[in-house]
This record gives C-alpha cells, sequence and structure tokens, in this order.
C-alpha cells in the first residue's frame, strides 16, 4: 500500500507535468493537443539517441530538439483552423500523433528500450523499511519543481499575467493589445518542451517504447478532464488523482488498474461535471 | 460542431428539383444492385473477401456517420462498439448457437446495454470532453479484453469461431457469405435513412447545430443523445457480428486505439452526414490498405498524413466532393 502510493506520486509528478501543457495549450487557444503524448515520447527518444554522444546533457538537448518541431507542427496545422470549432484541432493534432507515431515506428523501430539512471542514482534508499530506487524519488522532485516553477511563472511573471488574461477572456485580452497569436506559439512550444523533459526524465523509470505516447496522453486528458477544461490548480490535482487511483487501484487487483481508474473518474465526473474544483468547462 | 456549409448538404434543400431526386435514387439502387452483383460478375475468391472486410467496415462507418456526421458527437473510442460485439457474437457462437440472426441480436443487445450504461456518463458532455472519455471507455474495454483471459483468450483473442447458420444452413465462406454482408449493409442503410430523415433525426441535427438553443426550445438532449449512441452502438455490434464470422475468430487490435482512429478518419474521409459517404471511405481504405502495406512499411505515417490533410483541407470529404459535383450534374431550376 505505502510503495503503491509512493508510486503513484512518483507517476503523478511526472503526469502534472504533461497535463499541464495540455491545460495551459488548451486554455489559451481552446486548441486540443492529442499530439501532446507524441511529443513525450519523442523526448525520450532524442534522449536515448543523444545518450552516448552527450551523456545526461541529452535530457536538455532532447526537449531542445523537440520545441521547434512543435512549433513547425503548430504552424502547419493548428494556426490555419483556429477560427474553426475546437473539435478540428483535436481531429487534426489525432491525425499527427498517427503521424508520428508511425514515423517512430519506422525510423527507430518497435522494440522497448530501458535505460539505466546515472550512476550517482543508481542505488536504493531505505523508507520504512522498503527499499525504494534514488532515481525515481529524485526524477519525481525534480519534475515536482519544474511544476512548481510553471506555476511560478504564470502566477507572478507579466507574461504570466498575459496568459492568464487571454485563458480568461480571449477577445477581451486582444482588444487590449495582448499578441495572442504569438504567445499561443510559444507555450505551444514551450509545452511541447515540458512534455519532452518528461520523457526524457522518466526514460529510465517507465522506458522508451512507441506507444508510451499513448499512455501519457489518456492519463492526461483525464487529469485534465478531473481538473476541469483549462483550470491549472485543478488539472495539478487531477494529475495525482489519476496516478494514485491507478496505482493504489492496481496494487489490489493487479492489472484491472485502468477499469479502478475510469471508475474514478466516472463517478467524479457525475458528480462534478465541471472537474474537481468546479471551474472548468463542460465542453 | 458549429453550422458550417456541410450542413447545407444535410439540411433539406428547398430549392432541390424532382429530377435530382430521382436520379439520386436511380444511382442508390444501382449501386445496391451492383454491390449484389458482385459475385456473378467473375470476382476472384480473393477480391470479394477484401470487399466483404469493407462492406462490414461500411456498416461500421455508418453507425459512427450516426454520431459524428448527425449529431456533432466525435467519438474517438468507437472501436468499442464494434469490438465489443465482436465478443459478444463470438463467444455465443462458440457456446451456444452459430444461428446469424440469434448471434446478432445478442451482439446486438449486448452492445445496447453498454451504450446505455457508458451513455449515463457520456451523455452529460460534448464537445471534447464527450471525444476523450469516449477514447478512455475504449482503453478500458481493450484492456479487459487482454486481461480477462478465461473469457476473452487474453491477447490471442477468441480462436475457432464456427460459421454461421441461416435458417438451420451453414453460410460457406466467400460469395455466400459476401451476399448475407451485402444485404446487411443495405438493409442497415435503409434503415438508417429513414431515422436520419425522421423528425427524430432533424432533431439530431438541431443538437448538433446548437446544442444549447435545442434545449431552449424544449428538445430533451441528453435524451435524444442517449438513443443514438445506442442505436449507433447497435449498428456497430451488427457489423462487429460479420466480422467476428469473416474473421472466425476475435482479437483485442479491434477494440485498440488505432482502430478507433481509423473508423474515425474512414467517417470524415468518406464524407459525414452523408451515410453513403462512409462507405465508400471503407471501400477506399481497406483496398488501399491492402495494396500498400505489404510494400511499404510508413503506412501509419502515411494515412495520418492523408486524414491531416483531409480535416484542413477537404472537411466535407469525398462525399461532400461527389455531392457538389451532383449538384452540378442536375442543376436546380430556379
Amino acid at each position: 500500500m505505502f510503495v503503491n502510493s509512493l508510486n503513484g506520486i512518483i507517476y503523478g509528478s511526472f503526469l502534472a507535468l504533461t497535463s499541464l501543457g495540455l491545460s495551459l495549450v488548451f486554455g489559451l487557444g481552446r486548441v486540443v493537443n492529442f499530439a501532446h503524448g507524441v511529443l513525450y515520447a519523442l523526448g525520450g527518444y532524442f534522449f536515448i539517441i543523444f545518450l552516448p554522444s552527450l551523456g545526461w546533457g541529452a535530457m536538455v538537448f532532447a526537449p531542445l530538439v523537440v520545441v521547434p518541431l512543435a512549433i513547425a507542427m503548430e504552424w502547419l496545422t493548428i494556426a490555419p483552423i483556429r477560427n474553426r470549432d475546437e473539435i478540428y484541432t483535436l481531429l487534426v493534432t489525432f491525425g499527427l500523433s498517427f503521424m508520428i507515431t508511425g514515423a517512430i515506428e519506422y525510423l527507430w523501430g518497435t522494440e522497448t528500450t530501458l535505460i539505466k539512471p546515472p550512476v550517482i542514482f543508481q542505488g536504493t534508499v531505505d523508507i520504512l523499511g522498503n527499499q525504494f530506487p534514488v532515481y525515481r524519488l529524485f526524477a519525481s522532485a525534480l519534475s515536482l519543481l519544474v511544476t512548481g516553477l510553471v506555476f511560478v511563472f504564470i502566477q507572478f511573471t507579466a507574461v504570466g499575467l498575459k496568459i492568464r488574461a487571454i485563458t480568461d477572456d480571449n477577445e477581451m485580452a486582444e482588444a487590449l493589445g495582448i499578441n495572442t497569436r504569438w504567445l499561443l506559439t510559444s507555450i505551444f512550444g514551450g509545452a511541447a518542451g515540458f512534455a519532452a523533459f518528461a520523457g526524457a526524465l522518466g526514460a529510465p523509470i517507465f522506458s522508451v517504447e512507441p506507444e508510451m505516447g499513448m499512455g501519457i496522453i489518456i492519463d492526461s486528458f483525464l487529469a485534465v478532464i478531473l481538473g476541469g477544461l483549462g483550470h491549472l490548480p485543478g488539472t495539478a490535482v487531477g494529475a495525482f488523482i489519476v496516478a494514485l487511483a491507478k496505482s493504489i487501484g492496481g496494487g489490489y487487483i493487479a492489472e484491472w488498474a485502468i477499469a479502478v481508474l475510469f471508475l474514478v473518474v466516472a463517478a467524479i465526473m457525475v458528480l462534478r461535471p465541471r472537474g474537481v474544483f468546479g471551474r472548468g468547462r463542460i465542453a | 460542431m458549429a453550422a458550417s456549409p456541410e450542413v447545407e448538404n444535410l439540411v433539406e434543400d428547398a430549392s432541390k428539383t424532382r429530377s435530382r431526386e430521382v436520379a439520386t435514387r436511380v444511382l442508390l439502387a444501382g449501386s445496391a444492385l451492383l454491390v449484389l452483383a458482385v459475385p456473378f460478375l467473375g470476382a476472384s475468391p480473393f477480391f470479394i473477401t477484401l470487399l466483404t472486410e469493407a462492406l462490414i467496415f461500411g456498416i461500421w462507418a455508418m453507425s459512427l456517420d450516426l454520431l459524428v456526421g448527425y449529431t456533432g458527437l466525435v467519438s474517438f473510442g468507437h472501436a468499442a462498439s464494434f469490438g465489443f460485439a465482436t465478443y459478444a457474437a463470438g463467444i455465443f457462437a462458440m457456446n451456444i448457437s452459430a444461428d446469424f440472426f440469434l448471434s446478432t441480436i445478442v451482439a446486438i443487445a449486448a452492445a445496447a446495454a453498454v451504450a446505455f450504461l457508458t451513455g449515463l456518463v457520456v451523455t452529460r458532455l460534448s464537445g471534447i470532453a464527450f471525444a476523450i472519455l469516449t477514447l478512455c471507455i475504449c482503453q478500458v474495454l481493450f484492456q479487459i479484453s487482454v486481461v480477462w483471459r478465461s473469457f476473452t483468450g487474453g491477447l490471442d483473442g477468441l480462436i475457432g469461431v464456427p460459421l454461421p447458420t441461416l435458417f438451420g444452413r451453414e453460410v460457406e465462406p466467400g460469395e455466400e457469405f459476401y451476399l448475407l454482408t451485402a444485404a446487411t449493409l443495405i438493409v442497415c442503410y435503409l434503415l438508417l435513412r429513414r431515422v436520419v430523415e425522421s423528425p427524430f433525426g432533424k432533431t439530431l441535427l438541431a443538437i448538433r447545430a446548437n446544442e444549447d438553443r435545442a434545449a431552449a426550445i424544449g428538445i430533451d438532449v441528453r435524451r435524444h443523445k442517449l438513443v443514438i449512441l445506442i442505436l449507433s452502438w447497435m449498428t456497430g455490434g451488427v457489423a462487429g457480428t460479420l466480422f467476428v464470422f469473416l474473421k472466425a475468430g476475435a482479437n483485442p487490435m479491434s477494440l485498440y486505439w488505432i482502430e478507433s482512429g481509423n473508423i474515425l478518419a474512414i467517417t470524415i474521409l468518406g464524407g459525414i452526414g452523408t451515410l453513403f459517404g462512409p462507405i465508400i471511405g471503407s471501400i477506399g481504405f481497406i483496398f488501399i490498405r491492402d495494396q500498400v502495406t505489404t510494400m511499404y512499411r510508413a503506412w501509419q505515417f502515411s494515412f495520418g498524413l492523408a486524414f491531416v490533410l483531409a480535416v484542413l483541407f477537404m472537411p466535407s470529404g469525398i462525399a461532400g466532393i461527389a455531392e457538389r459535383i451532383w449538384r452540378r450534374l442536375w442543376p436546380a431550376r430556379s
């Protein structure tokens, strides 16, 4: 139970990072980025590709490669349909995930790669009588730190204020002279960078395989829905609910974890259709 | 989805001339006859089998069109309706009776039951939340089909589903089964046509155009969504039953997200809100995939690309373009 909860918290801290990007992009531009998961996967792949030559600096370098890719993606496919209904962004990015998953399998094959954590983090620590890998704790702390920094950025900087203004009322923000177009593109790139970073950071824990983006995108979507679409603190809470439901539920009834998770989500959706804080949108 | 040019195709065109209506009927009847005549035109057994699969996908894509095209509910987990029915029909046929009608009824009833249960949750939603939650439900069913080995055969799926029987006689694979599939497709098309042209169907269009306004004029939006969801799953269930008999087995991959993506792309590429378009999309998909996958590894990439391009530049699909040409041929007289 304790180990399951701890693993849940670790997974939750990764999920918080990916779902936050998803929620930010949705709040800003009403863009539902299904391809967020494959950007996470690309982060993992670029990490293992750069690892032999760059060492652990690859963890920083992998996101830097994914960001321009994501910006190009936004320019070519999402910007042209901004005036259409938001479901179209979901359709387009769904097609993009098909493409990128296909490209990953084509270029790098379908096998699973598991890499060892760096030497200094290879040991285990004793927590209440359970041996726990150090790297998991380190990675989870790091992703929580990055998540915290994102919140600080949004809450306390001038750009963050603009982001909140756009999320609140897009037209009004534009009328006040905020360049929403430019901001959306950069936030899209930034969110992609965080997703790729999570993919790289998680590589020694969750392994790297072509379908890795699919698992994380479904959980991230659940987190975003639970938190209320576009509501950032709700998203973070949602991420931990999803991760804990999965790991604790999975601890009791093994492979049925996802069914338990869905029951939890369905129950919350019925009781609080606008998310845990009741402040998101329902459609 | 907001009102867009493709809505015009759905709403009865006041200036539609009598001659165009007659011509459309002749065309539909002609295609139905052609579909039924294929085995007698000297087609190879391989071609027949491939076309059988395409027509099964056509039934399935039509069922998705009911949601996406006519109600504006974009389901990202429509593999659930099909895959679930393959298991229901397959398990029934293996253990109790391989009678085609009985198996179909069992699969339809099972699909309707699941649609009702999931509908209690998903009909509260629309747009993106609906899309995502349907995807999640489908993933749950996929997971269950893999995990519940004693009942579903795990990753191997069901193996050795017997041939279907019709009025106590075994249906031969190949031409006979093809004719059964083609007849089922035509019946499904005619029934669904009746549904979408009924007052109920028009109400769905109102919900699609604007849910809040529909509710404001007194339409029970949730109940309508629930009914069409169940109907859609039932139709998907028919397709699933045919599929399990065609393949003589069921596989968890029928429930996988890629399959949901395939059928959604087929429906949109074919042309939503037309019922006919998704059938064309299915035939195109099955035949192109057959040609391409054997010699070309980047199939999934290319298909994704085609889907992206279609959403960007051709949202009304093949049927939308065909309809525009058709209107040129039979212009409305003023």
